[in-house]
């Protein structure tokens, strides 16, 4: 079983039963491993329908075939969950170094069920795996706790920081430090479990079926990621904040909770201002040549990042333009494990909600110096900030403005107003953890050019290129790689090197079809969850209200026309289900 | 339904582009983009180089519906390609260089830096055309979910991407790879390798 190490490791928090199961090759084959494996495992195990914060949810924690086999970027892992932000099924992957080391454990999988009667700590080394007292780890921090458990060379620490221990429904879990798995609550999940964190020490030696072939495709692959100007200048020299300035030239920067569609201060939050102000060095996850991480440092703190996200959400999405604050914002989300897009997103509706006098007090667009104390009263739960700490949706909710959360199934919208990118709101619209930019890549053709340019605006048509790129987002996250070599590395490339390492044959279209197979899945889940077609939605503000000014001027997203031809065209029926054809097709008909 | 003009401009542009660089012949050829479950196929009997927006017929991926009555003749083997392979845009062209190459050959490895960059094998795929005998559906889409440009043997290329540029892209490059190979031969002098692993390109 070359590519992965043919074992899953089952962890019952309740009992305190530690097992190890070998990994069905079948189930391998048809769903790779990563956020394909961990959407199998889950079809097993979950009750779609249970309270996500219950004993009987699981965390499945993944890696996948080339992980850890020093492909470029083959870094990554997954958890994947019932998503307690969402009620959907959810999967977040992460980088940095601690998925390459759980692998090399031996290990390609790890359940975790149940709750533990008090907070513990699971540590997998050479001896073995086990349960470990965390009493004295409970409300650190997440740099007090991987300090704490020794993180180092060949030691990595996965951990939730104060705000998944208070069940923040927007809570991250977060490796190797600043490295985060982020969206749609996964943190609270392990805090219900009364699990703090995941240690692991590994030094397995990995075997490759033709390791001739593979060290030719990632030759070959080097050559594409140098070539870009994408991946070998603008990643490394800026990080993901090169987009600030260049969304903003498009009309596509939300601003003040996506009641603007580009920042005036965009220039002061941008990637060159934080190379300029801040930047201290880039540097990388394992295995990646790209180096896209910002060490970063304050007049008062070092850190790592902001991403383009981070620095969207808790600056232009909240209005505010002082850098810094964001930069020390974002450590903060990290410190405490928080989600740093649905933070700020969250807080950006609050203060459309002080705007509007809804509530009469809190945070105010614009209002730099709210963002840390804010924060903190989410992570701790404290005043207004154990509202915020349900995330935006629930809140708004609750306040009787379900419309000033910008969120799709509950999860709030990263930092892409789709109204000047109209497959970009399909795809918010379709996804199957809720409004991510991530379950596809409609940037690049809509607007980077990659692979090639299409009309932003247009609607024809894109529902085909929305499906493609989110079977391919879920390939790629079932193997598991960064969806940032893809910006240069086509999947042809992916395909091969698999081939290469598993020795089992795989083409191109072979691996898109195994991730239109887990994007089904994960629908398929969803409906047993209860979610329709009329989930498949936008905010309504970005379906009715036109861009007012800027290069999107006048437009809406026009989503109907578009989720028609999406439903016919991934072979599902007018009510957004897989038909039996279909799922005959991929392979699942048994899971109807 | 009807065609956005956003869509039937690039129909336009790419036939002018593979007519005006001699990758067909005046009626030869063909283009067509999915959407959704439909796809967009030139008429039967248009030309590429001179497209208008009633040349461009909106037809059932599966199932058969009016438009079949206009579509091209090589409706099936598109139909087939969008079925079986992960293409949104499909461009069928005749590049000369590369037919004649195809004739004598199971593939074409590129000796230039380009197509050995962006293709590095194409394979040379036989079956009769139109013989009606479903070989044609069965081996171009089989060979186009490996690779995203593949020649029939004598006939010419079949491409595919994400968009129609994209499709025409790897035909362009293709062409141009084969033209080079063409002119080395004549040349007749030893090749110096310049790129390294370069035996493994025969293997991609
Ligand atoms: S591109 Fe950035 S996030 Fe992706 S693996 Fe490299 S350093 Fe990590």
């Amino acid at each position: 079983m070359l590519g992965w190490m043919g074992q899953i490791l089952d962890v019952n928090l309740s009992t305190g039963a530690i097992e190890a199961h070998p990994l069905d090759l079948e189930m391998a084959r048809q769903f790779v491993g990563g956020r394909g494996l961990g959407a199998r495992l889950l079809w097993d195990l979950v009750d779609p329908r249970l309270d996500p914060l219950s004993p009987d949810n699981v965390l499945v924690f993944a890696t996948g075939p080339l992980t850890a086999t020093a492909f470029p970027t083959s870094n990554r892992f997954t958890v994947s969950t019932k998503s307690p932000l969402t009620g959907t099924i959810l999967d977040a992957n992460a980088g940095g170094f601690w998925g390459m080391r759980f692998k090399r454990a031996g290990y390609d999988a790890l359940i975790v069920r149940g709750r533990a009667p008090r907070p513990m700590y699971l540590e997998i080394t050479r001896t073995g795996p086990a349960l470990k007292p965390a009493d004295h780890l409970w409300g650190k921090t997440v740099f007090e706790a991987t300090a704490a458990l020794g993180q180092g060379r060949a030691r990595n620490v996965l951990c939730i920081g104060p705000a998944g221990e208070r069940l923040v429904r927007i809570a991250a879990i977060m490796n190797d430090a600043s490295r985060s798995l982020a969206r749609g609550g996964p943190g609270a999940v392990m805090g219900s479990k009364q699990l703090k964190a995941i240690v692991v020490e590994g030094d397995q030696h990995l075997e490759f079926a033709d390791r001739e072939y593979f060290k030719f495709v990632v030759y070959e692959s080097s050559k594409h990621l140098k070539a870009s100007p994408l991946t070998s200048q603008a990643l490394p020299r800026f990080g993901t904040a090169a987009l600030v300035n260049i969304l903003n030239l498009f009309g596509a920067l939300p601003a003040r909770n996506f009641q603007l569609s580009q920042f005036a201060d965009a220039e002061q939050i941008s990637g060159e201002a934080l190379t300029d102000q801040f930047l201290v060095k880039n540097t990388a996850c394992w295995a990646c040549p790209i180096a896209c991480i910002r060490q970063t440092r304050t007049a008062r703190r070092e850190g790592e990042g902001p991403e383009y996200e981070s620095i969207w959400a808790l600056g232009a999405a909240c209005g505010v333009s002082d850098l810094e604050t964001i930069v020390e914002a974002n450590y903060l989300c990290n410190e405490l494990g928080l989600d740093t897009i649905s933070t700020g997103a969250t807080i950006a509706c609050a203060m459309e909600l002080v705007q509007r006098g809804t509530i009469p007090d809190g945070p105010r667009f614009g209002q730099a110096e709210a963002l840390p104390d804010t924060i903190r009263s989410i992570a701790r739960r404290e005043g207004l900030g154990d509202e915020l700490a349900e995330g935006s949706r629930r809140f708004a909710e609750r306040h009787g403005v379900p419309e000033c959360s910008m969120s799709v199934k509950g999860l709030e919208l990263p930092a892409y107003d789709p109204r000047g990118m109209q497959g970009q709101g399909l795809l918010y619209a379709t996804s199957n953890r809720g409004g991510c930019h991530l379950r596809g890549n409609m940037l690049g053709p809509e607007l980077l050019g990659l692979p090639k340019r299409i009309n932003r605006f247009q609607v024809q048509g894109k529902a085909s290129i929305v499906s493609l790129h989110q079977n391919s987002a879920a390939a790629i996250d079932s193997l598991v790689l960064c969806k940032f070599c893809n910006l240069a590395v086509a999947e042809e490339f992916f395909a091969r090197v698999l081939t290469a390492t598993t020795g089992i044959h795989c083409s191109t279209g072979e691996l898109l079809q195994i991730g239109e197979r887990v994007w089904n899945l994960e629908r398929l889940f969803n409906l047993r969850a209860g979610f329709t077609r009329a989930d498949d939605t936008l905010p309504p503000r970005l379906l009715q209200e036109p861009v007012a000014d800027g290069p999107s001027k006048g437009w809406v997203v026009h989503l109907e026309e578009m989720l028609e031809e999406y439903y016919r065209g991934r072979g599902w029926d007018r009510d957004g289900v897989p038909t039996p054809e279909k799922l005959h097709e991929l392979g699942l008909s048994k899971r109807r | 339904m009807n065609l956005d003009p956003e869509i039937f401009r690039q129909f336009q542009e790419i036939g002018r582009d593979l007519y005006e660089a001699s990758l067909i012949s005046s009626h030869g050829g063909n283009l067509s983009l999915r959407l959704g479950d439909k796809l967009a196929i030139k008429r039967r009997g248009a030309m590429l180089g001179r497209l208008q927006l009633d040349d461009i017929v909106i037809t059932g991926l599966d199932k058969p519906d009016s438009g079949v009555v206009l579509a091209s003749t090589e409706l099936v083997v598109h139909r087939a390609i969008y079925r079986r392979t992960p293409a949104l845009a499909v461009v069928h062209a005749h590049p000369r260089t590369a037919i004649a190459l195809s004739l004598s050959r199971e593939e074409i490895v590129p000796i230039d830096n380009e197509a050995s960059y962006f293709l590095h094998k194409v394979p040379v795929v036989a079956a009769e055309f139109a013989s009606g005998s479903g070989e044609l559906e069965e081996k171009v889409p089989a060979a186009l979910a490996q690779y995203k440009i593949i020649m029939l043997r004598g006939h010419g290329a079949f491409s595919i991407g994400q968009t129609l540029d994209e499709a025409f892209q790897w035909v362009s490059i293709l062409e141009e790879a084969s033209q080079i190979i063409a002119a080395a031969k004549v040349i007749g002098e030893p090749l110096v390798e310049y790129r390294k692993m370069s035996d493994a390109y025969k293997r991609w």
